[in-house]
């Protein structure tokens, strides 16, 4: 029954793998022309917070009313966005995020006048990036990324030494940053320097499943492409969903603790959904076509 | 079961691991250990020492920190001089004084695993010069100053950096662990220039060129009087400085030249000595007849600190003292700074947060075990992978301590990105050993490795810019990962494959 399923399958998926890549296309395209909108209106392909564009954070470690503090502090500091941290079990108010682009010293004293008291290490914590820095920083990471990509697409081409698959793993890898990227930038997320080094592990996990991949489908010859193709598709898979899951579980129980954390999982698991679109089809097919021309 | 030599060097790195881990050099030893001392604090010079172990007070046993508290808190409220006698590790040491010990006191670590700044609370800045470039050896000299003027201040806990960015900026990167004073700002931006001025001559300037020394203690160095003034109180305070030679004399040129004046309240020269601090006018002194084209070498500094009561106009007092000694003794810094970047990371989510990144792994680890044993059937199989990725943190774990790595947040982040990354081969190694039965095991063992170094030469070239960019504040995600997955390619990974090799036979 099952070699059945998959012989039929194996039918659809010989006369229609070509026509598959038409759906990664169409989301790559659409991801392209979403993000180039969003540069136009925005001046940048992403939101950044406060560890992007300076400014300053400051997390209250008591109870505050949250809305009776913005009201009374949006006129003195610019930007001004809070976040609220609730204990995981009781959902109590553990903690209140403070987030403007407005200087160390002014944010501190609006805030220490606001609440009456003084901000110490004992009831707060505090942190100012200086806007310069904070552009440099943004101008390195992104670097970073660039130079990151760049490095893996040479040992790629150095591991297949061929032109077709090991542009195959690139472009494939390349689509899953362009999409996330642009739900990212749909969500509205505001990305902070770890949401950005996210974006570095991403090439890290999505490149694992296109190697194993294109090393199942050229470099083993027993077996139809089919056959090679749908073993590597179970192993790669299974490697994505588990991946995928731990993520998730972990993102449960982090998401209420760690702003830092949460944003890579969130942005790992997006881009991991894309990685099995693009790594089973974009890749798969591309790949698909390259065996089949060559016979 | 007879063990290939691959799984005996993961043992054996795995024990090398632990003891890394927990072999500290308090193994074992009960007390609370003494985490700083302000230094030239009369704790200090009675002989308390950071690293020391306290063992006893007046000789009552101390196991935990509230032990330590309960015994010192009744002590020093009197105002009098009073008589401690501390068990540490290096013997029996005399306290004694009107003030308790001015140290801080921790739990003995149980492990040498230390967190950062972002985990256990702390203080961390990057420093610029402002409007100039400075090249790596003047960042040296200026943290040569700074470290200087921390220590005097009675900051010891600290660790200072130079720092060189991707674009080729370079920073002094200051990191100081626990409690945060609250004039790190002033401390460490402040350029502190300090000089005592006689109309527009300058007399001294702070540093040990002009000044041989500064009074830091009792009768010598005091808060002499508190009043109120409108709705709140002021302090003065007041302290004896050493003057060189070559400015003593100077001193005595300037006020050759000047006049008596005679008022009420006594006879005065007629300018005064002005204080000023990084070009703000802190103090005016009147000079007293007598000192009149005198070569005088002691000198008496004064200034003030107010607050909404007595007490806090006292302790503000007290910390301006502190402040201006500081800079007299380590003079100005060379250049005008800028701080790019300021944390002072409170300590009080720290437990917590740990906590929950333990319980948050294991249930990653406890949904990828019931996947995997799902979708290929194999218990033991499932366990030595969920094993082997344990041992995998173990390692990482070991290496930080050895190394003596601060996990901060990006290193966790490194860690969770290890281990993710090794399930993923380690899934390839289960995969490859259930199908293609007919070609032995040991060849399919090598095709699985052929994917998995393939895996790990991109993510490790991947992951080298990010060593430099951002003026290494993200260096500890690169780190982790790199060791991660590094040890996993060296030592975790051939030991699974031996391992299910072993299952198959």
């Amino acid at each position: 029954m099952e070699e059945e399923n998959k012989s039929s399958f194996g039918k659809f998926h010989d006369k229609n793998y070509k026509l598959l890549l038409l759906i990664p296309i169409t989301l790559f395209v659409l991801s392209l022309i979403f993000i180039g909108i969003f540069y136009s209106n925005n001046g940048d392909f992403l939101n950044k917070d406060i560890s992007l564009t300076g400014g300053t954070t400051i997390t209250i470690y008591e109870e505050v009313d949250t809305n009776a503090l913005v009201s009374e502090l949006s006129g003195k500091l610019e930007d001004l966005s809070t976040r609220t941290i609730y204990d995981i079990v009781s959902r109590e108010q553990k903690a209140l995020i403070i987030e403007t682009t407005s200087d160390g010293e002014t944010t501190k004293k609006a805030v220490e006048d606001y609440l009456g008291h003084e901000l110490t290490s004992e009831n707060s914590s505090f942190e100012f990036t200086g806007s310069t820095l904070s552009e440099s920083f943004y101008k390195q990471l992104i670097i970073a990324i660039l130079a990151a990509f760049i490095f893996m697409a040479i040992v790629v081409f150095i591991i297949f030494r061929t032109i077709v698959p090991s542009t195959a793993v690139i472009i494939s890898a390349f689509a899953d940053i362009i999409m996330t990227l642009a739900v990212v930038d749909l969500l509205g997320m505001k990305l902070s320097s770890a949401g950005i080094v996210a974006f570095l592990m991403l090439i890290g996990y999505s490149v694992d499943t296109d190697i194993l991949l294109t090393t199942r489908m050229l470099k083993r010859h027993k077996g139809s492409v089919n056959e090679r193709l749908f073993g590597a598709f179970k192993t790669g898979t299974t490697m994505t969903l588990t991946s995928l899951l731990a993520i998730v579980f972990a993102l449960m129980i982090i998401s209420s603790f760690s702003f830092i954390l949460q944003q890579i999982f969130i942005i790992l698991a997006i881009g991991l959904f894309f990685d099995l679109l693009n790594t089973w089809i974009t890749n798969a097919s591309i790949l698909k076509w390259y065996v089949e021309a060559k016979k | 079961m007879k063990l290939t030599w691959r799984i005996w060097i993961l043992l054996i790195v795995l024990v090398l691991s632990l003891i890394s881990i927990f072999v500290t050099p308090n193994f074992m030893k009960s007390g609370i250990l003494i985490s700083s001392v302000v230094s030239n604090s009369s704790a200090f010079e009675q002989g308390l020492k950071q690293g020391q172990i306290i063992t006893g007070v007046d000789g009552i046993k101390i196991k935990t920190l509230d032990d330590f508290s309960n015994s010192i808190s009744e002590r020093f409220t009197s105002g009098e001089s009073e008589k401690v006698i501390f068990q540490t590790s290096d013997g029996e040491i005399i306290y004694f004084s009107e003030t308790a010990p001015e140290i801080i006191v921790a739990a003995i670590p149980k492990t040498k695993i230390k967190t950062g700044l972002d985990l256990s609370g702390g203080s961390r800045a990057l420093i610029k010069a402002e409007n100039i470039d400075l090249t790596s050896d003047q960042v040296r000299t200026l943290i040569d100053v700074i470290s200087n003027r921390l220590n005097v201040y009675g900051i010891s806990d600290m660790k200072i950096l130079p720092v060189r960015d991707l674009s080729g900026n370079n920073f002094m990167s200051i990191e100081i662990a626990g409690a945060t004073p609250s004039d790190l700002e002033e401390l460490i931006s402040k350029q502190g220039k300090f000089e005592a001025k006689i109309g527009n001559e300058t007399v001294f300037v702070g540093g040990d060129k002009d000044i041989t020394s500064v009074s830091r203690n009792p009768p010598e160095a005091i808060i002499e009087r508190c009043d109120q003034s409108g709705d709140g109180y002021f302090c003065n305070f007041r302290f004896a400085i050493y003057l060189s030679e070559d400015a003593a004399k100077r001193h005595a040129k300037i006020t050759g030249k000047l006049e008596v004046n005679s008022t009420p309240s006594g006879s005065y020269l007629s300018m005064p000595l002005e204080l000023y601090l990084d070009d703000n006018l802190v103090d005016t002194l009147l000079i007293s007849e007598g000192l009149k084209g005198r070569v005088t070498t002691q000198i008496a500094i004064s200034g003030s600190g107010t607050g909404a009561t007595q007490i806090e106009a006292y302790e503000a007092a007290e910390e301006n003292m502190k402040k201006l000694q500081t800079v007299l003794i380590t003079g100005s810094l060379p250049y005008k700074l800028e701080i790019v970047k300021l944390d002072t990371i409170s300590p009080i989510l720290g437990k917590d947060f740990i906590r929950s990144i333990f319980i948050a792994g294991l249930a990653a680890l406890l949904a990828v075990s019931i996947v995997v044993f799902v979708r290929y059937r194999k218990v033991k199989a499932s366990f030595f992978l969920v094993l082997t990725s344990i041992s995998e943190v173990i390692i990482i774990l070991g290496i930080a301590s050895l190394i003596n790595w601060n996990l901060d947040l990006p290193s966790i982040a490194g860690i969770i990105a290890t281990i993710g990354m090794g399930i993923d081969s380690q899934i390839i190694v289960i995969d490859e050993a259930k199908h293609n039965k007919e070609i032995s095991i040991k060849e399919r063992m090598k095709r699985a490795m052929a994917i998995i170094m393939g895996a790990y030469f991109t993510a490790l070239v991947a992951l080298l810019p990010l060593l430099w960019a951002g003026a290494g504040l993200l260096k500890g995600f690169a780190i982790t990962t790199i060791i991660g997955i590094t040890v996993g390619v060296l030592i975790t990974r051939p030991a699974f494959v031996d391992i299910v090799k072993k299952i198959e036979d």
